[in-house]
């Protein structure tokens, strides 16, 4: 695994409709190590989401280099930037983005499905990965069938199922009660935990804040903190 | 669904308009060369162009050319041979008179050619045992003539015979005339054919016309199937090579209706386009509605992994899958409706109700033929473009914007 799980240098973005421009990120450098789990926050606009679009590959910058995994995300191709999102990439969306029509098991294995994997092994790794966030027995249920903090749960396993190298968690708790932030904030600490695999969560939520081992904190498009909570060093951009 | 109904919609209406347009084709084309010179016929050199009544074909030709379509391969394809004479004439009787053309034939060997004698509306076709005098006229000309069966007329023509010399019924003048009594009245629906026609036993008409020998006009042919006139009117070109004769096939002979049926065609091509272009964009317009409203799923897919290229390819499986759909539909309706029509026929008289246009050699019941290769060709044609069409939503689902498509609406 690389020592670097993403890496930053002076990223912008900026935003056009018609001849009003409105600029989301303005020279972000940031670097995350691998197996981190973190989280960025701030106000609304701050640019938290354009700035895990862009780690992501959802989305491009205007300006900056982007490396994530080892991969330098500027110069791939659309089709190159699906594969890294495909490979070593998970998501997990504020509004859980399941397909309405699939079962609970079928979100889950789509990204195994995807990879080429063979039914009967998507259906054992997904089969283990419920049984270990709570969502054993559910499989065969759809998400409209599924409570808010199911289907974020399910959201989860499609993120973690393909052992990704990071997961990038936009307001995953920003729909949920405090008792399903709170399980699913577990779930995720725990995979973090066992399985090294970075988590990076945007978020106005406190209890993930609190549970972040680092918060980077945005505002104007720009950091303006970044703690670590053992050091609490502030490291303003 | 509804798309799949659209396009098998389309291609059922390509079949049964296809099985249409060939029936009637196929229709007009049998009526045309029986009520005609046949699918090929035998004359001397320059006819065509002249219609000259003096242009014959010699006697040793007409032996050549029935003795050789009883040979070799060619007798399986032959249906009927008639030899038949020419002439122009006058019809008189003493309620009016009216020019006609006089075709003799022997009565035999017509009925295997000529639909006239299915075509009798009272009386009988003739017959070799008939005396000479008698005479199948049309049913237009019997109305103007107030000719009825065993009505007697005068039939008066120019003697083809050199100038001079005796004939049988006269005294040697060049104008020759003899009595006839109508033996049969007959009814095509052509104008051209019921108001002019007259067919009386070939021996009647060469020794009116004082043609000596067994001279005739023309050896008309017909076969069992219209696409082997061009080679059967090649081996009698070979077989004829040198002789003062023409070999037509009925699209040489009948340049018209060759011309009628290819515009026709050309027409219900363009017809068939407009049709398929409507469904097309019926079908384009339906696949990008889709295409739109699973945005979001599409970009779902593609910010978890999928390829644009993928993304493309599955909107164009998924449209093909629905073509297979719609061609299967189609299929079953439009042979279902083409069977109908094939067996039943498409009743057109009430469109002809004041008669059929002279100049058209058509039978008002249409029958539907479709064959093998016109399936093929319309099922090929509405998946290539099915296909086709696909391509552009299949873009702009490769296209699909993220992050924006993940908004849930």
């Amino acid at each position: 695994m690389d020592e670097w799980a993403v890496k930053l240098s002076d990223v912008r973005k900026t935003y056009r409709t018609g001849p009003i421009e409105v600029p989301a990120l303005r020279g972000v450098t940031l670097s995350i190590a691998a197996g981190e789990f973190a989280a960025t926050a701030g106000p609304s606009g701050s640019g938290k989401t354009t700035l895990l679009n862009i780690i992501g590959g959802l989305d491009r910058a205007d300006n900056g280099e982007i490396w994530v995994a080892g991969q330098n995300l500027q110069i791939l191709s659309s089709g190159d930037l699906a594969h890294v999102r495909l490979q070593r990439i998970g998501f997990v969306f504020q509004t859980y983005n399941l397909l309405p029509v699939l079962t609970a098991l079928e979100n889950a294995e789509f990204t195994l499905l995807l990879q080429g994997m063979p039914a009967r092994k998507r259906r054992a790794r997904v089969e283990k990965l419920f049984s270990e966030i709570g969502l054993a027995g559910l499989e065969d249920r759809r998400p409209a069938e599924l409570s808010g903090g199911q289907q974020q749960r399910v959201a989860v396993a499609r993120a973690m199922v393909t052992e990704p190298a990071l997961i990038l968690a936009d307001e995953p708790t920003a729909n949920l009660d405090s008792a399903s932030a709170i399980a699913l904030l577990d779930v995720m600490e725990q995979l973090n935990r066992t399985t090294r695999t970075t988590f990076l969560f945007s978020t106005h939520d406190p209890q993930v804040m609190e549970r972040a081992h680092r918060l980077i904190r945005l505002r104007d498009g720009q950091i303006v903190s970044d703690n670590t909570r053992n050091s609490q060093t502030a490291a303003v951009a | 669904m509804l798309t799949a109904l659209a396009l098998g919609l389309g291609l059922a209406l390509l079949l049964v308009s296809l099985g249409l347009l060939d029936g009637g084709h196929e229709q007009t084309i049998a009526d045309g060369v029986r009520f005609g010179p046949g699918h090929v016929v035998v004359q001397a050199k320059g006819y065509q162009d002249s219609g000259s009544d003096e242009l014959l074909l010699p006697a040793l030709d007409v032996a050549n050319i029935e003795n050789f379509l009883q040979t070799g391969n060619i007798r399986h394809v032959v249906r009927g041979i008639s030899p038949r004479l020419l002439a122009t004439g006058l019809m008189s009787t003493s309620a009016s008179s009216a020019g006609v053309k006089i075709v003799g034939v022997i009565p035999e060997d017509d009925r295997a050619v000529s639909l006239i004698p299915q075509r009798m509306v009272e009386g009988t076709y003739l017959s070799s045992n008939d005396k000479l005098s008698g005479v199948v006229v049309g049913d237009e000309l019997a109305r103007k003539l107030e000719l009825k069966i065993g009505s007697k007329a005068v039939l008066m023509t120019q003697s083809l015979r050199p100038s001079g010399a005796a004939t049988a019924n006269g005294d040697g003048d060049e104008m020759q005339s003899t009595l006839l009594r109508v033996s049969g009245i007959f009814r095509t629906g052509i104008q051209g054919i019921d108001a002019n026609m007259i067919y009386l036993p070939l021996p009647a008409a060469q020794a009116l016309l004082g043609v000596t020998g067994d001279q005739v006009t023309q050896v008309t042919l017909l076969l069992a199937q219209e696409g082997d006139s061009p080679m059967v009117a090649r081996a009698l070109r070979k077989q004829l090579a040198g002789e003062p004769v023409e070999v037509l096939t009925w699209r040489e002979s009948l340049p018209m209706l060759a011309q009628i049926l290819g515009l026709d065609h050309a027409f219900n091509y363009v017809m068939n386009g407009v049709i398929l272009a409507m469904v097309g964009l019926g079908i384009l317009n339906t696949i990008l509605m889709r295409v739109l409203e699973r945005r979001y799923e599409f970009g779902v897919s593609k910010a978890l992994g999928l390829r644009p290229r993928q993304l493309a390819l599955m909107v164009i499986g998924e449209s093909l899958a629905l073509t297979a759909i719609s061609l299967v539909l189609g299929l079953a309706l439009g042979l279902s409706v083409q069977h109908y029509f094939a067996t039943a026929g498409l009743d057109l008289r009430w469109v002809f109700k004041a008669g059929l246009p002279p100049a058209l050699v058509f039978d008002p019941i249409l029958y539907s033929r479709l064959s093998a290769d016109r399936i093929v060709w319309s099922v090929s044609i509405v998946f290539a473009m099915a296909t086709i069409i696909s391509f552009y939503p299949a873009l702009k689902a490769a296209q699909t914007d993220l992050p924006d498509a993940l908004k849930v609406v």
